[in-house]
């Protein structure tokens, strides 16, 4: 019986033993599976540093238009300090206009330069003198290139990945404070910690505290979703204990500070610090202050909640909660705290050194032009040709003339969007992009994704198309009257002029600068459709417009950025340059994968392209786009073209001068009527921003077998420049052109002035300026 | 290969090099007959638009504008010079890169492009060595200097292709004189 029992008792325990045994195995079979994946993962974050893109950087040259003040602001945007050289690469001091800088080692595609001390002076307009502190000559130099943001290749996610040594002690230590005071002391899950918030939970009856440590945060934020079940907790308990067993707490407190949601901006989540910086303060980690710093602890615990810029109030509590209990944990000081308590949120401005816009674009040439097993590698830098200062020029325009227009526009109460794109039209470089009203936000890139019809942004390729053919010149009249056309579907086309207006016999110069719809189609019409299709198309249109007569007056749809190509050629004597965003792509050792050489090849022909140049230069001063004046420096010329597409639903202007050439959409998204011309949407925010820009003025080289002739501007006959509404256009050399018997030009009889015709010219013209 | 672009390398330092020491052209004579442009030959006459027709200005009474001369600024010099230095020792894409920078600074001088196309010769990219060679003529027109150069960068290019008729053709142009 005894025995029977004891031989019982063995096999319970036998069993009880194999089940154990088998438990322990699964549980080690589950713990190695667990450590697999959180190892590789993290190793897989940990190495997949992005790429960081950089902005052009600034050329500095006897000459250069940059005064002393506008240095300082470039020198602060690469980040130095002012105060004394000798201190480090960084650092630079101010006397007056004399500057010495001592420059950091930096990385540019051709060379990797080492420190070096420079002295610079600039007046109010330039830069005067530059020399090395050794003595020697320095006839250009080149600040550091702005960091603009980092992009994964791949899967096109940005983050600004921290690194290690880039970190300021006040964030190590404060997030420590704040979320897991006993970091440096457990090993991955506090038990102790989790026994605390598990009775303040319990005796409030809900979950107050999460008793996690940054390291169960951190595989949270890997692997597992926002359930609370024993299960998961148990998981990421085991996982933050395996990540602890092999990483050292340095290593998972940066990947946890570069891991961490901070915000959502449009589709866009805000992971890690870095970002969550440049988002919210726009200024690099390192230099947040200590309620900059607050604020982004204090965001980890409910970012949407917190979100400062929707809830100001909650996240100015938040901030000064944290603030106290940093002074508690003697992270800072009382004083520091309180003073710091005292200032308000801080956040940036819209726009600043985050582009998404641009950003967009080097991520598509990105992916169009490199093999993505190269773009796979770590530690790449992307070179760009953005130029700050002309980045934040276009958004200041569009963020302030639209905020001005939408009072304004037909839909009261609705915002109107805009784009704009700036380009240097010789090398094709893209210096910035703008996408929307919301610059400092990565929603929809309106100046690469939407395709409007340009309306009469056209019409440059139909003069010149007719120009090509030989048989028109600026001086050519034209007949502005009526037109009915049976269209092959049996219905009538009618267009009318935009004031709805005909004219008579007017040169073509006069027809392009006012836009005349009646005479651009004639002379369209004579021209052939397929010839001015072919003529866009050599200009750098990539697709084929469709072959009907409405595409005289521009109903083909583009984007700004394709609209900007066509420019380019007209902008630079009809040579297409290839748009370019990414200069180069550079190894982690500084070897460049690929660059991109300026590629440029004609499009159209130079001489034929310099007359209708010449013409779109009377669109500002006689034509559609005279309110430009009012906006730009006194005395500069530019040339460009105004466009409105069918009841004003797009407002487009796209110009030149001898410095950059800019394309400039407002609109709504909905595309309903905006009531506003090109002249009255799109051409403040071209003009506010060129005015900004301090641009040279355009002065295209006449090129061989044209000269330039003076005109009268209503009747198309040669006079000379003294006579009234004389113009300037260019004709083949040699062209005859009939001459003006009452004002004559400079070479033929004396001028005559008629004092009738001037009044009537006069009447004429005031009429025409108060319509518009 | 490596010898062909050292000597091409060479004699292209050298070309340059003398472009540069060249220093001012002299404009004595100019062509009294319009050079045809490049691209387009001179369009004809335009109908007559206006009944009253005055003695019509003959473009002989009008004066020739004056002759052009590009020079490099300073800074576009030195990078220049850098290039050439940086070609010399075979660092191609070196020179190409120190060009773009030089672009930046003046973007629209003919000189620059003539270096830049030369850069794409010893390259092998005689296409686009073209390009900046007509790029330059437009550019550089009324410099006779200039279009000089270019002219002959062009015919380079030219040739290059096995396009001689064209080279040949642009020899007898009144610039390459």
């Amino acid at each position: 019986m005894a025995r029977s029992r004891s031989r019982l008792w063995r096999r319970i325990f036998f069993a009880a033993a194999i089940s154990l045994l088998l438990i322990a195995a699964a549980f080690g079979i589950w713990v190695v599976h667990l450590d697999h994946l959180v190892t590789r993962e993290f190793q897989g974050r940990h190495w997949s540093v992005p790429a960081h893109v950089y902005a052009a950087p600034l050329e500095l040259y006897v000459g250069a238009a940059l005064s002393a003040d506008d240095l300082e602001e470039e020198l602060h945007r690469v980040h130095y300090h002012r105060g004394d050289p000798a201190q480090g690469p960084g650092n630079y001091r101010r006397v007056g206009n004399a500057f010495d800088i001592e420059a950091r080692r930096v990385r540019f595609i051709d060379e990797l330069r080492e420190p070096v001390r420079v002295s610079i002076h600039a007046d109010a307009a330039a830069i005067t003198s530059m020399r090395l502190a050794s003595g020697g000559d320095l006839p250009v130099f080149r600040l550091d290139p702005p960091v603009i943001g980092s992009v994964f290749p791949i899967h096109g996610e940005d983050r600004l990945v921290v690194a290690p040594a880039d970190v300021p002690l006040l964030l190590k230590k404060g997030i420590k404070a704040i979320e897991d005071r006993r970091f440096d002391e457990h090993h991955g899950v506090d038990v102790l910690g989790m026994m605390r918030a598990l009775w303040v939970d319990l005796r409030a009856g809900r979950v107050v505290q999460g008793g996690s440590t940054l390291t169960q945060q951190l595989v949270k934020n890997y692997f597992l979703s926002d359930e609370q079940t024993i299960g998961r907790k148990l998981t990421e308990a085991a996982m933050a204990l395996r990540l602890e067993a092999h990483y050292s707490k340095e290593e998972i407190l940066v990947a946890y500070l570069n891991e961490v949601f901070l915000g959502q901006d449009g589709t866009r989540a805000i992971h890690g610090f870095g970002l969550g910086s440049e988002y919210y303060f726009a200024k690099p980690l390192q230099e947040l202050d200590v309620q900059e710093t607050a604020l982004l602890i204090g965001l980890v615990k409910g970012p949407s909640y917190y979100d400062p810029r929707k809830h100001p109030e909650r996240a100015l509590t938040r901030r000064n909660l944290v603030l106290k209990e940093l002074a508690e944990a003697r992270v800072i000081d009382d004083k520091t705290a309180l003073r710091a308590a005292a200032t308000p949120l801080g956040l940036r401005p819209p726009g600043g050194s985050y582009v998404p816009a641009y950003i967009d674009l080097v991520r598509r040439h990105l992916k169009r032009d490199y093999a993505e097993a190269d773009l796979s590698a770590a530690g790449l830098s992307v070179y760009t040709s953005l130029d700050p200062r002309a980045q934040a020029a276009a958004e200041r325009a569009i963020t302030q003339d639209l905020q001005r227009l939408d009072a304004r526009a037909a839909q009261k109460g609705s915002r109107l969007e805009g784009a704009q794109i700036i380009a240097e039209p010789n090398s094709g470089d893209v210096v910035a992009v703008v996408g929307g009203r919301d610059v400092g936000t990565d929603g929809f890139n309106r100046a690469l994704d939407a395709r409007r019809p340009i309306g009469s942004l056209v019409k440059p390729a139909v003069y010149l198309a007719a120009i090509e053919t030989g048989r028109y010149t600026a001086a050519t009249l034209i007949e502005d009257a009526p037109i009915q056309l049976k269209l092959p579907d049996g219905s009538i086309w009618a267009p009318q002029n935009f004031e709805r207006d005909t004219n008579g016999m007017v040169p073509a110069a006069r027809a392009l600068a006012e836009s005349l719809n009646l005479a651009t189609v004639k002379i369209g019409l004579d021209v052939g459709l397929p010839k001015v299709a072919e003529t866009l198309e050599h200009l750098g249109l990539d697709s084929q417009p469709t072959l009907n007569p409405s595409m005289l007056l521009g109903t083909v749809e583009m984007s700004p950025l394709e609209v900007v190509q066509i420019y380019t050629s007209l902008a630079n004597g009809g040579f297409r340059a290839r748009l370019r965003a990414v200069r180069a792509v550079l190894d982690d050792k500084g070897h460049a994968l690929k660059s991109f050489k300026v590629q440029v090849e004609a499009a159209a022909p130079s001489a034929a392209v310099y007359q209708v140049d010449r013409m779109m230069m009377l669109v500002p001063t006689r034509g559609t786009a005279r309110e430009a004046a009012a906006r730009l420096p006194k005395g500069l010329i530019i040339a460009g073209k105004t466009g409105t597409s069918s009841d004003t639903r797009d407002s487009w202007f796209a110009g030149f001068t001898g410095s950059y050439l800019s394309v400039v959409w407002v609109g709504y998204d909905d595309n309903r009527v905006t009531g506003l011309t090109g002249a009255a949407g799109a051409l403040p925010v071209w003009a506010d921003t060129m005015a900004s820009l301090k641009p040279v003025s355009y002065a295209p080289v006449t090129p061989d077998a044209v000269e330039d002739r003076w005109i009268g501007y209503l009747d198309g006959m040669e006079t000379s420049a003294s006579c009234p509404n004389a113009v300037e256009i260019a004709v083949p050399t040699g062209t005859v052109l009939p001459a003006n018997p009452s004002c004559a030009p400079a070479n033929g009889p004396a001028p005559n002035p008629s004092p009738s015709a001037t009044a009537g010219d006069k009447i004429k013209q005031w009429l025409k300026n108060i319509i518009h | 290969m490596a010898e062909k672009h050292h000597s091409l390398i060479a004699l292209l330092f050298i070309s340059g090099a003398a472009s540069l020491l060249s220093g001012c052209p002299s404009f004595s004579s100019r062509p009294e007959e319009p050079s045809s442009s490049v691209t387009s030959p001179p369009a004809p006459a335009p109908k007559p638009a206006s009944p009253a027709q005055p003695p019509p200005t003959a473009p002989s009474e009008r004066p020739l504008p004056p002759p052009r001369e590009n020079r490099l600024s300073p800074a576009t010099r030195s990078l220049v010079n850098q290039a050439h230095a940086l070609l010399a020792r075979g660092d191609i894409d070196g020179a190409s890169t120190t060009l773009d920078r030089a672009l930046r600074i003046e973007p629209s001088n003919p000189l620059l492009w003539i270096e830049i196309g030369r850069v794409r010769m010893v390259e092998g990219d005689s296409h686009q060595a073209e390009s900046c060679a007509r790029k330059a003529l437009a550019l550089g027109s009324g410099d006779h200097a200039a279009q000089n150069q270019a002219g002959h960068l062009l015919i380079d290019a030219l040739r290059a292709q096995g396009r001689n008729p064209e080279a040949h053709e642009i020899e007898s142009r009144p610039y390459m004189h």
